[in-house]
């Protein structure tokens, strides 16, 4: 599932998942992925509704390119197992597991998902997976977690309970979520799946909201998990690469043609080996530059 | 199957519909309170009535509060009705989603 | 964005006051203990800054103090129906599905638009109920008659005294049917199972007499909620108003009912006034006759003063008031009614 795990996930938008109207209008926001949220969002008494509200909606309702996420409950609660089933059938493209502390974790749920595949017909391995980092223990252990299956696509950084797990709690320049995140990106990069930062509350703190996913952009992780729909073009715009980074990554992808043309194995460019790092980027810098309409049809950067 | 205790299901919130199932022993009889019930009322009645007959109930009264809910919507509250009403909400039919 | 919903503690001084406060600007204003210690459950929607923009409680299946503030919200009224549904679905977790709403007449349309059905509507609040099974379905189990003249009779029988008995007879021989309703409201002395089968087996030998349980219809109109009325004097007319255009606009034509009889009540003046209420409310659909209530011994005979003799020991001393059934039953009873009486039952009452 290669494309899978290179697509761009920059904004991950959080959908309660026991409501109609927010579930049916998720899709046009042009978020890169869609959360909905079987967890905290729904009281004790409606899970079992949320479920099956989401599952009608993944059966029905098309949202285009976004990724499909589901955040389920926990294995240490009843819904879990139910959760899991109805999800897996309903063919969600993300499994996202909270709290997770340990690779134990994910490989019981890889387990449960691959025996659903089985009982509905669906080829073992469809369904991919992602853990929410929500505790010192989990960002410990963070790395393990990352490469705990095959299936995984990404972590992510919790920060409400991390921080109540600190003994702290969020501050408005982020120096408490300073070490979880650096140890999420690093576990994210060195398995080589997404890193995705935790949600911004506050929606009267636009400067702040600002503040915090440049600093993210700037440590590298992919995206930003988000509770209003406002803030997936203000994630995007951080985002957008710059008219320099685009004519950068259109030298690289070009000179990748002509070694592409040449038979050669060795891309070059200003007479230096381009590798693989720089390549990657190069193509993600162009995704990037296509999904914010930077460039036209053939590649071209459009002059604002 | 008989419908073991009264149940309801779904929220009186925009683009939502709140399903109320207690047994009945004559058919499947309505209440429908909504905005569009001269538009639409007959095909809510039947997606819940497709839902019900899924799971092979054949008497109910059934109390409606309809929100602009989608037909996906429907369907998913009257599976939830209809579990809590035959108390197997912890063992669902998969079979029916 | 999803505002959620959250419990409010009332027994938090604070977080009453902050309740109260916003309920007192919204125009309710009787938190009088009578309204509020039945209250089990209050919840609320807060706005970021920690104030309350949306409220509504539960007791027993009353849903009361619903108060909403629209300002910033998503669209008129959704905070309305989120603390409605909320509610409801609270009950239903309480396995209650069928609960009622006593409200201002400005808020009947609102709820009306979430499936509550009025029940009967006066110038200071209207009734309204929803859930199952509703006063159509309340109805259907009640034996109907065609023809003649139907009577009906709305008792508490707290015990079933001779004086109802009179009262029973006489409307059994003026008309071709009589209705018995027994009001079931568990507050009394004798409970409402222990009443109803006084009242069957009371008035057995009567053949066209028909003892019907009053159900969630024929309640002591004392209990109506009226927290959001001020004025005493307002509140006991907007009480009796209530009861009897419950029994007007729902009771009467389903049931065919021509007439209602009622005791004379000399002593009592909240009876008196629920008298005069009725009179004035049914007496353009159907004859209102009020019997002198049944004196012994010029002594008028009263239910009260059975629940005395119990108290005191003296059953012997009430013996004619009482039909031989609730004789039977009282002597057979005895010690367990007297417990209930040292445990706290008050007797005075009705």
């Amino acid at each position: 599932m290669k494309d899978q795990k290179e697509r761009l996930r920059r904004t991950m938008m959080f959908v309660p998942g026991n409501n109609p109207a927010m579930v049916k209008d998720a899709g046009i926001f042009g978020a890169d992925s869609i959360m909905f949220d079987l967890e905290d969002a729904v009281s004790m008494s409606e899970k079992d509704a949320a479920r099956y509200l989401i599952y009608e909606a993944l059966k029905t309702i098309d949202y285009g390119n976004s990724e499909l996420v589901v955040r389920i409950n926990g294995l240490d609660t009843p819904y879990y197992k139910s959760d899991i089933k109805a999800m897996v059938k309903a063919g969600v493209d993300v499994i996202r597991l909270p709290k997770v502390e340990s690779a134990a974790m994910m490989e019981e749920l890889e387990k449960l998902v691959a025996q659903a595949e089985e009982e509905f017909g669906i080829e073992v391995g469809t369904t991919n997976l992602m853990a929410a980092i929500e505790s010192a223990k989990g960002v410990i252990n963070a790395y393990e977690i990352a490469i705990s299956s095959k299936r995984m696509i990404g972590i992510a950084l919790s920060a409400e309970d991390y921080t109540t797990d600190m003994k702290t709690h969020r501050y408005p320049d982020g120096q408490e979520l300073l070490y979880a995140r650096n140890v999420i990106l690093h576990a994210a990069r060195a398995a080589g799946i997404a890193a995705f930062d935790t949600v911004f509350t506050n929606m009267d703190d636009e400067e702040g909201f600002y503040r915090e996913t440049e600093l993210i952009h700037q440590l590298g992780f992919d995206g930003k998990s988000l509770v209003n729909p406002r803030q997936v073009e203000m994630v995007n715009k951080v985002y957008e690469p710059t008219k320099k980074e685009i004519l950068n990554a259109q030298g690289v992808i070009a000179a990748i043609a002509e070694a592409k043309r040449k038979g050669s194995g060795v891309i070059s460019m200003n007479g230096q080996m381009v590798d693989r790092p720089v390549v990657l980027r190069a193509e993600r810098v162009m995704r990037l530059a296509t999904a914010a309409n930077l460039v036209d049809e053939e590649g071209n950067y459009i002059e604002k | 199957m008989e419908i073991k205790k009264t149940a309801i299901a779904g929220t009186l919130e925009s683009s939502d519909v709140q399903i109320m199932l207690s047994a009945g022993t004559n058919g499947f009889e309505f209440e429908l309170e909504s905005d569009v019930a001269k538009q639409f009322g007959d095909q809510i009645k039947e997606t819940i009535s497709n839902v019900l007959g899924m799971y092979d109930i054949k008497d109910a009264k059934i109390k409606v509060v309809d929100k602009g809910a989608l037909d996906l919507v429907i369907k998913a509250r009257a599976i939830a009705a209809v579990q809590r009403a035959l108390d197997i909400v912890d063992a669902p039919k998969w079979e029916v989603l | 964005m999803d505002e959620r919903i959250q419990d409010i503690y009332l027994s938090n001084k604070s977080a009453k006051d902050q309740w109260m406060n916003f309920l007192k600007k919204r125009g309710i204003g009787n938190f009088a203990e009578n309204e509020t210690k039945f209250i089990e459950q209050t919840i609320g929607i807060f706005a970021d800054d920690g104030s309350l923009i949306a409220t509504g409680s539960l007791a027993n299946n009353v849903i009361k103090y619903v108060a909403v503030c629209d300002l910033g919200a998503q669209s008129k009224g959704a905070r309305f129906n989120k603390i409605i549904s909320e509610l409801e679905s609270r009950l239903a977790l309480l396995d209650r599905f069928h609960y009622f709403v006593f409200t201002k007449p400005e808020y009947q349309l609102s709820f009306e638009y979430v499936g509550f059905r009025t029940l009967a509507a006066t110038e200071f609040g209207v009734i309204l109920e929803k859930g199952t099974p509703n006063i159509t379905e309340y109805l259907a189990k009640i034996p109907r008659f065609d023809n003649g003249k139907v009577a009906s009779i709305v008792m508490n029988a707290n015990p079933f005294t001779n004086g109802h008995r009179y009262l029973v007879e006489k409307a059994a021989k003026e008309n071709e049917h009589v209705y018995v309703f027994v009001v079931s409201q568990d507050s009394s002395l004798f409970k409402t199972s222990e009443r109803f089968e006084l009242v069957k087996k009371g008035t057995a030998d009567l053949k066209n007499v028909t003892v019907v349980s009053g159900g969630d219809y024929m309640v002591s109109f004392v209990s109506f909620p009226s927290y959001f009325i001020k004025n005493a004097d307002e509140i006991i007319k907007y009480q009796t108003m209530l009861d009897a255009r419950i029994f007007k606009t729902q009771i009467i034509q389903p049931l065919r009912i021509t007439s209602r009889y009622l005791g004379s009540e000399p002593l009592s003046h909240t009876t008196n006034l629920y008298n005069d209420a009725l009179t004035q409310e049914l007496s353009d659909k159907i004859d209102v006759v009020i019997v002198d209530r049944l004196q012994i011994d010029k002594e008028v005979v009263s239910a009260t003063k059975v629940r005395r003799a119990i108290a005191e020991n003296k059953i012997n001393q009430c013996l004619e008031y009482i039909p031989k059934t609730t004789a039977t039953y009282i002597l057979e009873n005895l010690e367990e009614l007297q417990l209930r009486i040292k445990k706290g039952q008050k007797i005075d009452g009705n």
